[in-house]
C-alpha cells in the first residue's frame, strides 16, 4: 500500500494550524502594534496632567507633613513609595503608576498616569520575548511550525489551484514582495 | 471542597506571580552597594569597573525600556543604568519602585550637535515640545553604566 502523502501533509496542516491559532493571533496582533512604536506606546497607556497648587520654598527637603499636605491639596490618594529631587526647584513623588512632578517656587504640577494596556502588554511580553529562558524554545518551536505550515499547505489542493497552477503564481508573488523592497531599500 | 482548594491554589500561583520582584539579566554579583554619590563624587576613578547601586527608579525610557535612571543617596543625584535595546527592558511601572542594578561604569564625550539629537528623541519618546534653544543642549561628559542585571523591588 503506497504512502498517502497528501493525506498526511494535509492532516499536518490541519493540526499545526490549530495548535498554532492562539499564538498567530498574538504575534499578528503584537506585531502590528509595535510596528508603530514611533507615533504610540504600545505597552502603556499614559495620561498626563498639569496643574498649579500653591507655592513652596526651594531649596530645601520637604517633611512628611509637607508632602502629605501637597498630596492633600492634589487630592492624591495612596501609598507614597518615594520622594526624588532632581534640583533644589523640583520635586517627584512617586504612587503606584503614578507620578507627581512639582516646580516648587511655582507651584506648577506635573502629573503622569501609567497604566498597562490590559490585552496589547502581555501579547507585546510574549512577542518581544521578555521572559527569555523557556519561552525562547517555545517561540523557536512557533517559527518552526509556521515554516511547516507554509510548506504544507502549498501541498494542500491539487490540480490548476494547486502548486502546479494558480498557487504558483500567487506564492511566486509572494517571494517578489520582498524581493522587491530589498532591492528598494537595501 | 475540591473547587475551593482549586481556587486557593491558582490564586497563590498568581499571587506568587505577581507579588515577586523583577529580575533582568544576568544574577547580582557584587556583595557591596556602591553609593551613588560616591561613584559621582570621583566617576573616572570608576570607569570600567563593575559596580552595584541601589536607589529608587526616578525615570524609565517610555517607548523601549532600554534605560533607567536611580536616583542617588543624595538629593539632586542620580545615574543612568543603560541597556541594549531587547536586552532588558525596564517597565514604565517601575517608576518610584526602588531598584538594584548591576553593570560597568563608562563614560561618555558628546557634542553638542549628538545632545540636540539626544533631547529631540526624549522629546518625542515623552510626548512633549521640543526646544532646541533649551539651554541644557551644550556640549557635555556623561557618566553611566552599562546594565549586566537588575532587580526592581515590588
Amino acid at each position: 500500500m503506497a504512502f498517502k502523502w497528501r493525506k498526511w501533509n494535509n492532516i499536518l496542516h490541519r493540526d499545526l494550524g490549530y495548535l498554532a491559532f492562539g499564538l498567530t493571533l498574538i504575534y499578528a496582533i503584537s506585531g502590528v502594534a509595535v510596528n508603530h512604536v514611533g507615533d504610540w506606546n504600545p505597552n502603556y497607556k499614559i495620561i498626563q496632567r498639569e496643574t498649579t497648587i500653591s507655592p513652596r520654598s526651594p531649596g530645601k527637603i520637604l517633611s512628611q507633613d509637607e508632602i502629605q499636605d501637597i498630596l492633600r491639596e492634589l487630592n492624591v490618594s495612596g501609598e507614597l513609595n518615594n520622594v526624588y529631587y532632581p534640583s533644589p526647584e523640583e520635586v517627584h513623588l512617586f504612587l503606584e503608576g503614578h507620578t507627581i512632578e512639582l516646580h516648587l517656587a511655582s507651584g506648577q504640577v506635573y502629573e503622569e498616569f501609567v497604566r498597562e494596556r490590559p490585552l496589547l502588554y502581555p501579547m507585546n511580553y510574549l512577542h518581544l520575548n521578555h521572559p527569555k529562558e523557556i519561552w525562547t524554545w517555545m517561540a523557536d518551536i512557533y517559527a518552526v511550525v509556521l515554516g511547516i505550515l507554509a510548506i504544507t499547505g502549498l501541498f494542500i489542493l491539487r490540480g490548476p489551484k494547486g502548486i502546479t497552477g494558480r498557487g504558483a503564481w500567487l506564492t511566486g508573488l509572494g517571494l517578489l514582495i520582498p524581493l522587491i523592497f530589498l532591492i528598494i531599500y537595501l | 471542597m475540591k473547587t475551593r482548594y482549586h481556587i486557593t491554589l491558582i490564586l497563590l500561583i498568581i499571587g506568587g506571580l505577581y507579588g515577586k520582584e523583577l529580575v533582568f539579566g544576568e544574577p547580582l554579583s557584587q556583595t557591596e552597594v556602591t553609593p551613588v554619590s560616591t561613584i559621582l563624587a570621583a566617576p573616572d576613578d570608576y570607569v570600567g569597573k563593575i559596580v552595584k547601586v541601589r536607589g529608587p527608579v526616578v525615570d524609565v525610557c517610555a517607548n523601549r525600556g532600554c534605560w533607567m535612571d536611580i536616583g542617588g543617596d543624595e538629593p539632586f543625584q542620580k545615574i543612568t543604568i543603560k541597556v541594549e535595546d531587547g536586552e532588558m527592558i525596564f517597565p514604565l511601572t517601575a517608576k518610584g519602585h526602588t531598584a538594584i542594578a548591576e553593570g560597568k561604569v563608562e563614560k561618555l564625550h558628546w557634542t553638542r550637535d549628538e545632545v540636540l539629537e539626544i533631547k529631540k528623541h526624549q522629546a518625542e519618546e515623552q510626548g512633549i515640545e521640543f526646544d532646541p534653544n533649551d539651554p541644557s543642549i551644550k556640549e557635555r561628559t556623561i557618566y553611566r553604566i552599562r546594565g549586566i542585571g537588575a532587580v526592581i523591588e515590588e
